[in-house]
């Protein structure tokens, strides 16, 4: 229990320093912004209590915006991502069901598991971060032109970050 | 009572859920109000420390840069000390009253934190109310305009960059003097987009445009950009690329200027409106 903790601790503020220090400065012709924190969300425990998955997605949220200086913004976009994460993982649960203990990552369940869980995540964050952001609907398939692209570069580095684990 | 229980419990976390995304909800409408940014520089001001040390760090890698940019500022300023001398010689004119004629005041600054990845980005640089900044000030870099002060705390200023969707600015081309406005439409950091310049106009790529000095915030005359593309907008306007002056990714020195006539300026305006 306190290992883990420690263990998810250590992830946390990894992945905090990297959105932070590498990943908010990345701008690719203002259309592309990778969000990679939201790995921490999908890597904790499958059997995590929803209510303490709601309340570690705040936290996580809150402090990214403190460093972006966007009040609200990514808080309410990682809560809802933190919402949907049980009901993602019951819709794709492979069909023996999930193994009691191991966390939901690609060497457990497999590489097309891991890509559509993520994704599905990943996209439902992206979405309501970036149509919070500008907050209108006119430009609409310009903002969804920013959400694929986002997505698509937020999956590279979250595959990248996953197959470096698995490697290890 | 019993009933209720259950209830609670049954969805106790749909009510987390909706009671934290009414937080951030609260947090995101009154945070990033254009008018109400004090929240924002609260918010600011945990993170400020760590920022300032990073941008210490990083902002060794571009001094040479800096340096030329400054050389090349520092001689065009003398130019112009020299054209005001002869000027005010050749009229015999010799009032030593500094105050009268200085309309404004600048103010030099950095910006320590910038963003250009957003829909409406801001910066803030490192002075404050007690050195003299106050919010709807005008910020420029040496090549042209950056933004307006939205927020100020003690040592600290957010100003709204030029690359928000909410900025607003009164522009004009410098050749003929037809003035549009100018705002930006969030693509690109580069451009934004001059609209309102009737199509009877004659504009040409590679057209320099100014502030108008209009709105008293920023002075007249100070750089905007060049004409990078035009097309005709509906039946009366045109609707003008223009290619920032001012590159945003590398905003570093700024100034910051107050109207001091501003006031005054504004109170007329307001007697015949």
């Amino acid at each position: 229990m306190i290992n883990s903790i420690l263990r998810f601790g250590l992830i946390f503020i990894l992945l905090i320093l990297l959105q932070v220090l590498l990943f908010n400065n990345i701008q690719f012709s203002g259309y592309v912004n990778p969000y990679v924190y939201i790995l921490f969300i999908l890597l904790l425990p499958i059997e995590i209590p929803a209510w303490l998955l709601l309340l570690l997605s705040f936290a996580t949220g809150l402090i990214i915006d403190f460093f972006s200086g966007s009040p609200g913004m990514h808080t309410f976009a990682t809560v809802f991502a933190g919402f949907v994460r049980p009901y993602v993982l019951r819709i794709i649960s492979p069909s023996d069901g999930y193994e009691s203990g191991p966390d939901p990552s690609m060497l457990v369940y497999g590489f097309r598991w891991f890509l559509s869980y993520t994704l599905l995540i990943v996209l439902v964050h992206h979405t309501t971060l970036f149509y919070l952001e500008v907050f209108r609907f006119t430009d609409f398939f310009r903002t969804l032109l920013r959400v694929l692209l986002s997505t698509l570069f937020s999956m590279t580095f979250i595959l990248l970050i996953e197959f470096y684990r698995r490697g290890k | 009572m019993r009933n209720l229980l259950n209830f609670l419990a049954r969805y106790n976390n749909l009510i987390i859920f909706l009671f934290l995304e009414g937080i951030a909800f609260y947090l995101l409408t009154t945070g990033n109000n254009y008018h109400n940014s004090r929240l924002l520089n609260s918010v600011r001001g945990m993170t400020r420390g760590i920022e300032a040390r990073i941008y210490n760090t990083t902002s060794y890698l571009s001094l040479h840069e800096i340096n030329e940019n400054l050389a090349a500022e520092n001689v065009a300023l003398k130019n112009s000390i020299g054209k005001l001398v002869r000027k005010e010689n050749s009229l015999f004119l010799n009032v030593n009253d500094s105050v009268n004629k200085q309309q404004y005041l600048h103010t030099s600054a950095e910006v320590i934190e910038n963003s250009i990845n957003r829909q409406k980005n801001f910066f803030t640089i490192n002075k404050g109310e007690s050195q003299g900044i106050k919010v709807d000030m005008a910020v420029i870099s040496a090549s042209g305009v950056a933004g307006v002060i939205v927020g100020c705390s003690k040592n600290y200023s957010v100003a709204m960059s030029v690359l928000n969707l909410d900025f607003k600015l009164s522009a004009r081309i410098k050749s003929n003097g037809y003035y549009g406005s100018l705002n930006w439409d969030g693509r690109d950091y580069r451009y934004a987009i001059l609209s309102e310049i009737p199509q009877h106009v004659i504009v040409n790529v590679g057209d320099t445009i100014e502030a108008t000095g209009y709105s008293a915030i920023f002075p007249e005359g100070v750089m905007v950009g060049t004409v990078r593309d035009y097309e005709k907008f509906g039946g009366d306007f045109y609707k003008i690329s223009i290619l920032l002056m001012t590159d945003f990714k590398k905003l570093h020195f700024v100034d910051v200027i107050g109207n001091m006539k501003k006031t005054e300026q504004l109170e007329l305006e307001k007697l015949f409106k």
